[in-house]
């Protein structure tokens, strides 16, 4: 039996081989643990306080979504992958619809196209804040009393879920991406507002970098921490700020673009150090990134229709009959792909719909990077992939 | 799952008469009354006042409940915190969906819980099951599993919601210590304290065609829908084309392709899909594709065929496609397709990239697909001692999972 071994660490590892001598002890972490992000369960075997083998048991989320959308029409199943990676809904839309206008072979207005990149922006900072508001909670009170970080991050996150209310009337499960389009374009006095959130947001970064990346007790806790090399990050097909902070220049939105990427360049940040302040260091320069992206995309929106087609449409007007595609984008964790396999037989139904989630893989690091670490230093390594346990187990 | 039979019984111990020797001579002393009556009053502001969340949070609502919870909307000022542990907690707010596989961790927590303790079903999925009502690893409902005191509908509820419900919670604290009924609420609509009947659905005329049914109520839908003139002065809309339009594969990047007719003997390019590949040699390609800079793994699918009769007449066989990805600017993808026979197992690709030992695993879960040399090779989303593989296309999207449906 071929082992997967990889940089000396083999996740199945047998304990039974370990020193028999170890006064060896079992850890079961989560699943319900409010820094497992969800419903996360890893066995830890520890000897003393580090951890020796890292088992991680999925599926206590598992909903059969790919189940669910055979049986739905293509245009039903927008909603239904809202509530996969819950906390960048707005991704999730565009990764699925942009399978369905690829299978079809359908064209996205111009402005539908920059639509989406503002979206997807926002999103990007909403979803990165909520990251950094749970990753000082997963640190502990050290950082200016616990929860403080985390209770600013939530007032901006609020700006932004405004911000989508606004267009959606939604806020948090929007529902505004369709087939050939959007369904909601952006109300009036949208761009000012908008404008008064984002210089709000980008003021407050700096206080936020003063509690965490550049505060001692921080960097105590994070750099060398969890440190995932670039080659293995590729091997587990792991995607996202986790992959650049590993050293490895790979951004979708400039090497693939999708949406108006190709109109608007975007700044990759890259680090070398692989730990996690690596991580956290890539995901504050992408909020700086995204609040930039956010207000080249109000200045540049281009007039025109938002869907190419009516945008309540007939669910027999979206059809295929053959074909397979996958179409994979740049969500807060990730490449989020839409693999779909039409279905001959019931054409406004898909055959097969697999959804590449990005936080899968990234969950796969951790029988590699946990062994050697502390328990304590495990919810700090948890935290920096941030996982979504919606997408993980779909 | 392995759990047959009928439901588990759901007791509710705060339904029962207490009774206690001490308790009841305390009832018949004279003059007590009125002093037990000012502790009780006591107590019950306490109580009221205090009540600690244990958040059971799963999905999308977590996050709602930790908005609640944070600056906005800031549950402190109503003496509520979240503690999470259920040593310390009053009120378990279960927010999100609860699968089987869950079902008795949250049962097991709730055990954990000192009385009193009540429970808060918070959005769609911990009432009903929401969509996945009727899937095979949803409960549906929380209240199959534990008795519910206030049921929170939306999905998610906005944090107001949830600190309406919390409200409504102390009222019903008040009323049951009192012994007076609880008050009806003044916006029905937005809360119930008393669910209506919900029937529990399993029965297999519904599942039988789930997929026709949905189609059918679309339509009707979308009929209702009479604003087929654009409005005066907006842009002209195009109307869909009647015949799908050509599917596009994203094509095949030259030096793959050139890869596949020189080495591997691929002739057959199809336009809509990846090109097909001899399982026995794949490993062998995807080691050629990671030598040549496609480093990064992408996916690993299995779809199964079911077998059909009649005109198109087809035997039950398996695919799985596989796709690598170039790193760096001008990223491409290159992908390809195994042709199996049921039982068929292609070689794992684990020995090559690490990535592929979790997605052949759920892919063995959940379709049904063996990997030769896989070192691990165990279910991965669904319980071990699951029947079947669900994502097979003739598995009834609706199996029973007892004791909960």
């Amino acid at each position: 039996m071929q082992s997967a071994r990889r940089g000396g660490i083999d996740p199945h590892l047998s304990i039974t081989h370990y020193d028999p001598e170890a006064d060896l002890m079992l850890l079961h972490f989560g699943p319900q643990h409010p820094s497992t992000h969800g419903v996360f369960r890893m066995d830890l075997h520890l000897d003393g306080e580090v951890v020796i083998k890292a088992t991680p048991y999925l599926g206590y989320l598992h909903r059969g979504v790919e189940k669910l959308c055979e049986k739905l029409t293509y245009v039903q199943q927008t909603p239904v992958v809202d509530k996969n990676d819950y906390v960048s809904p707005m991704t999730n839309e565009q990764a699925l619809n942009m399978a369905f206008e690829k299978l079809m072979g359908i064209e996205v207005p111009r402005r539908a196209r920059w639509l989406r990149l503002l979206l997807a922006e926002m999103q990007r900072i909403s979803s990165h804040l909520l990251w950094l508001g749970t990753f000082t909670l997963d640190l502990g009170g050290a950082l200016g009393g616990g929860s403080t970080v985390f209770l600013h991050c939530f007032r901006e996150r609020e700006m932004v879920l405004d911000l989508f209310e606004d267009i959606t009337g939604a806020r948090f499960h929007y529902n505004t991406h369709t087939i050939g389009g959007n369904r909601h374009d952006l109300p009036a006095g949208f761009a000012a507002k908008a404008r008064a959130a984002l210089d709000g947001i980008e003021a407050r970064i700096g206080e936020y970098e003063d509690l965490s990346v550049h505060h001692a007790i921080f960097v105590a806790r994070t750099r060398g921490v969890g440190v995932l090399d670039g080659d293995l990050a590729l091997e587990l097909g792991i995607t996202g700020p986790v992959l650049r902070a590993s050293g490895v220049d790979h951004d979708l939105r400039r090497d693939a673009p999708f949406h108006a990427y190709d109109e608007v360049p975007v700044k990759v940040s890259v680090e070398r150090g692989g730990d996690c302040l690596a991580r956290a260091k890539v995901r504050f320069a992408e909020l700086r990134e995204s609040i930039r992206l956010c207000r080249a995309a109000l200045d540049g929106m281009p007039e025109g229709p938002i869907c190419g087609f009516k945008p309540i449409r007939q669910p027999t007007q979206s059809k295929a009959t053959s074909g397979q595609v996958y179409v994979g984008i740049e969500t807060p964790r990730g490449e989020l792909g839409t693999f779909l396999v039409a279905n001959p037989d019931a054409p406004t139904t898909p055959y097969r719909l697999k959804i590449r989630a990005p936080s899968l893989h990234a969950l796969s690091a951790l029988p590699y990077i946990l062994p050697g670490a502390t328990v304590s230093d495990a919810v700090a390594i948890l935290g920096s992939l941030d996982p979504i346990m919606g997408e993980v187990d779909r | 799952m392995a759990l047959k039979g009928g439901r588990l019984p759901v007791v509710d111990e705060r339904a029962l008469p207490y009774s206690h020797p001490l308790y009841d001579t305390l009832l018949q002393t004279p003059g007590l009354s009125v002093a037990t009556a000012a502790v009780d009053l006591v107590l019950e502001w306490g109580l009221r006042n205090s009540l600690w969340i244990f958040p059971m949070a799963t999905s999308c609502c977590g996050i709602e409940l930790m908005a609640a919870a944070a600056s906005r909307v800031d549950l402190d000022r109503m003496g509520t915190i979240v503690r999470a542990t259920p040593r310390q907690g009053d009120v378990m707010v279960v927010a999100g969906t609860i699968t089987v596989k869950m079902a008795p961790r949250v049962l097991a927590l709730w055990e954990q819980m000192p009385e009193p303790k009540w429970c808060i079903a918070m959005g769609s999925c911990a009432i009903s099951g929401d969509f996945y009502r009727n899937l095979y690893p949803v409960v549906p409902g929380i209240d199959t599993v534990l008795p519910v005191d206030v049921y929170l509908p939306g999905c998610p509820p906005n944090p107001e919601v949830l600190m309406h419900g919390l409200l409504r919670l102390q009222e019903k604290v008040r009323a049951a210590r009192s012994g007076q009924p609880v008050p009806r609420d003044p916006n029905p609509g937005l809360i119930d304290l008393t669910k209506p009947a919900n029937g529990r659905v399993g029965d297999p005329s519904r599942a039988a065609d789930l997929g026709a049914q949905q189609v059918a109520a679309a339509l009707v839908a979308s009929s209702l829908d009479r604003s087929d003139e654009p409005a005066p002065g907006a842009e002209p809309v195009v109307e869909a084309p009647d015949e799908p339009a050509e599917p596009a594969f994203e094509g095949v990047a030259p030096e793959f392709e050139a890869l596949l007719r020189d080495t591997f003997g691929v002739t057959d390019f199809p336009k809509d899909r990846a090109p097909a590949v001899d399982p026995a040699r794949h490993v062998e390609l995807a080691r050629s594709l990671k030598r040549m800079g496609w480093r990064q793994l992408v996916y690993v699918v299995a779809t199964h065929y079911a077998e059909k009769t009649g005109a198109k007449a087809s035997p039950e066989r398996f695919e799985v496609a596989y796709a690598l990805r170039s790193v760096g600017a001008g990223s491409k993808v290159a992908a390809w397709r195994l042709e199996l026979a049921p039982g068929q197992q292609p070689p794992s690709l684990v020995g090559l990239f690490a990535g592929a030992d979790w997605q052949e695993r759920e892919q063995f879960d959940l379709v049904g697909v063996g990997f030769a040399g896989h070192p691990d090779l165990r279910r991965i989303m669904m319980p071990d001692a699951w029947d079947g593989h669900p994502l097979r296309r003739d598995y009834p999207a609706d199996k029973e999972c007892a004791p909960w449906r």
